[in-house]
């Protein structure tokens, strides 16, 4: 240790002054970084007191990331979990998801503004990144679907929310999620629970016994699947190809509404 | 814009408007005789607004944001994953078809997504599924509907209208309070069965407008709402036959804006002159003033479910209606509580329209009297 018990507590008292006095001084500036200086110091303290005392058990080293929390930034990790899925998804699929199957410590939260930061960079510098978490558009109107994130490398036609769109993603992620974790072999209980909302949700999924069975959960999602598939598919793409007409960025993170009233006002 | 339009903007002034829903309308058609509460709230008026300028302030209807918070929490997982929970609830509740899980987001788009653009694109989607042979609609997001009441247009927003094909449209509400062992609170369940018949005869009302046949509209709504402690959704179907036809009776009962307006100076104002903090500056007497131009029909009741209770109930202290509803009836052409306990005493002779009631009271009277003077 470079300093001693003594130095060390004598340092705390000096920065608590020097805290009461820059505040009474009315310098709030100075205070943040008296602060950390102090947290710092009372930190070695309570180290130093440690090494004297072997009785005390030791907290964690306060360095390290609590336990199962990811390294990645947020779009990082989000993009892993929509790769998986495979469809536009909202926030709470997404951070259940994560929790499953990744490391957790996911926020919704940060979610929350993830989209708008990604539209910013894009439109800033169009494609400087390999990819951008963006919106799905809605097929009519062809603006970005309240929250959905989807990824811009996918064909524009996934990306698009037709009337059938939800319920076709649902069980296209359904699908995808037991495949993904039979291959991982990570069928715990866990992911049992992520499935639960599939599982009770899709017509024949769940059987008579209590037991989850990932490949009758398959079964019923395919069969519901192909009754809607073929009418969403065309949907999405004569949308697709109305929405080609946009620019990229709007192609990514949505057009502005039709507004004929605002247009003749600003005009 | 119309004359009525006109006359009802210059009652409000320059306050903002404050637009019926589907809930002001179920009070609305409970007291349906009231020309003050028709009047004001025709004319788009804040209740509450008026009853703090005049100093008797109640709050009706407001919600903890904890409530609210939990309302919209409960809502959203219901609609979560294209309505997931939702499909699988109408599949066993309406018999809905797998086949049939078209949706359509009528929420706003943005934030200035205006009503009437709103409007305009529910009754586009809800007309197409209805006029259609093929699956093109099932379920509708947050439309708008709009029902004429007494030659005003108000527009309501249901949580979600549900449509079987070749079948039936049903008005699904999703509230969060919980259905507990399959009983849940009566006066809950009361009101909502009213604010979904609001819905019901809107949509109906459309649909005639639209040359297609009102009778598509089931009048039985599918109501959604939390299973015993948990936040698992259950559903149960609601008759609401009865709630519909005692709405439709009493907002045909309902004089119509035009006539009273006609009753009233032109000149007349209800702004609550409102500075820059939203408080009421007006003069409280000449508001007052105003506002007892128009007459009110008081009943207790009324304290639940209007803010102005508190300021009709002063209005009319010392009179017959602040009994209730009954004593109201059974004292026709009595008007002060004075005066009947003089008709029951004796002290004062009945006109011809009092002959009835006076009869009873002094019979009551001799009836109290006799079984105090026992005690006696």
């Amino acid at each position: 240790m470079p300093e001693t018990m003594d130095e060390l507590e004598e340092r705390i008292s000096l920065l608590r002054g020097h805290i009461r006095q820059a505040l009474a001084a009315g310098d709030r500036a100075a205070v943040p970084r008296l602060r950390a200086e102090l947290r710092t110091a009372e930190l070695s303290w309570d180290s130093a007191l440690l090494e004297s005392d072997d009785s005390v058990p030791a907290p964690s080293p306060s360095g390290t990331l609590p336990a199962g929390m990811s390294l990645f930034p947020v779009r990082e990790q989000v993009h892993q979990v929509l790769t998986v899925l495979g469809v536009a998804a909202a926030p709470r699929l997404i951070v259940a998801t994560h929790e499953a199957l990744f490391a957790g410590g996911l926020i919704a939260t940060k979610l929350a503004s993830l989209r708008r930061d990604e539209e910013r960079s894009f439109r800033a510098a169009p494609y400087s990144r390999p990819y951008y978490v963006c919106a799905a558009l809605a097929a009519d109107q062809l603006v970005a679907v309240r929250g959905l994130l989807a990824i811009s490398t996918w064909p524009l036609d996934r990306r698009i929310m037709g009337p059938l769109s939800p319920r076709v993603d649902f069980l296209t992620a359904a699908i995808r999620l037991v495949r993904h974790l039979q291959t991982t072999g990570e069928l715990g209980p866990q992911s049992i629970r992520l499935l639960w909302p599939f599982t009770n949700n899709i017509p024949g999924a769940s059987g008579p016994a209590e037991e989850f069975e990932p490949s009758r959960l398959i079964a019923a999602a395919q069969a519901e699947l192909r009754i809607h598939e073929e009418s969403d598919r065309q949907q999405r793409e004569a949308a697709a190809e109305r929405a080609r007409r946009l620019s990229d960025a709007e192609q990514l993170f949505g057009g502005e509404q039709l507004k004929a009233v605002r247009s003749v006002t600003k005009r | 814009m119309s004359v009525v339009d006109e006359r009802l903007n210059a009652l409000r002034g320059a306050a903002p408007r404050k637009p019926h829903n589907a809930r002001t309308l179920a009070a609305l058609a409970a007291n349906p005789g009231c020309r003050r509460r028709t009047l004001l709230d025709a004319a788009g008026i804040d209740k509450g607004q008026i009853a703090e300028g005049l100093g008797v302030r109640i709050s009706i209807g407001q919600m903890s944001s904890i409530a609210i918070a939990r309302g919209k929490g409960f809502e959203a997982k219901v609609k979560a994953d294209g309505c997931a929970e939702l499909l699988r609830l109408l599949r066993e509740h309406i018999g809905l078809p797998v086949p049939e899980v078209h949706y359509h987001d009528l929420n706003p788009a943005d934030a200035d997504d205006r009503i009437t653009s709103r409007l305009r694109r529910s009754q586009r989607a809800l007309q197409a599924s209805a006029e259609s042979n093929e699956p093109t609609g099932t379920l509708f997001d947050h439309p708008i509907l709009q029902l004429t009441v007494n030659g005003v247009q108000v527009r309501i927003e249901p949580d979600l209208i549900a449509f079987k094909l070749g079948n039936q449209f049903f008005i699904v509400e999703i509230k969060s309070f919980a259905i507990l062992d399959g009983t849940a609170d009566s006066g809950k369940v009361a009101a909502a069965a009213q604010q979904s018949a609001v819905y019901v005869l809107a949509m109906r009302e459309m649909l005639q407008t639209a040359g297609l046949d009102p009778a598509m509209v089931s009048d039985q709504v599918v109501l959604v709402c939390p299973k015993d402690f948990s936040n698992h959704p259950v559903a149960e179907l609601l008759d609401v036959r009865k709630q519909l036809a005692t709405l439709k009776r009493q907002l045909d009962r309902m004089e119509s804006v035009e006539s009273l307006l006609r009753l009233l100076p032109p000149d007349l104002s209800f702004d609550p002159r409102l500075d820059a903090a939203g408080r009421p500056t007006r003069d409280p007497q000449e508001l007052a003033a105003a506002i007892f131009q128009v007459t009110a029909r008081y009943s207790p009741e009324c304290l639940g479910a209007c803010e102005l209770g508190g300021v009709c109930r002063a209005e009319v202290s010392g009179m017959v209606p602040v009994l209730g509803r009954v004593v109201r009836e059974d004292l026709g052409g009595i008007d002060s509580i004075k005066e009947a306990v003089e008709l029951a005493t004796g002290l004062r002779e009945p006109d011809a329209g009092q002959q009835q009631a006076a009869d009873l009271l002094r019979r009551a009277y001799g009836m109290r009297e006799a079984a105090l003077g026992a005690v006696r």
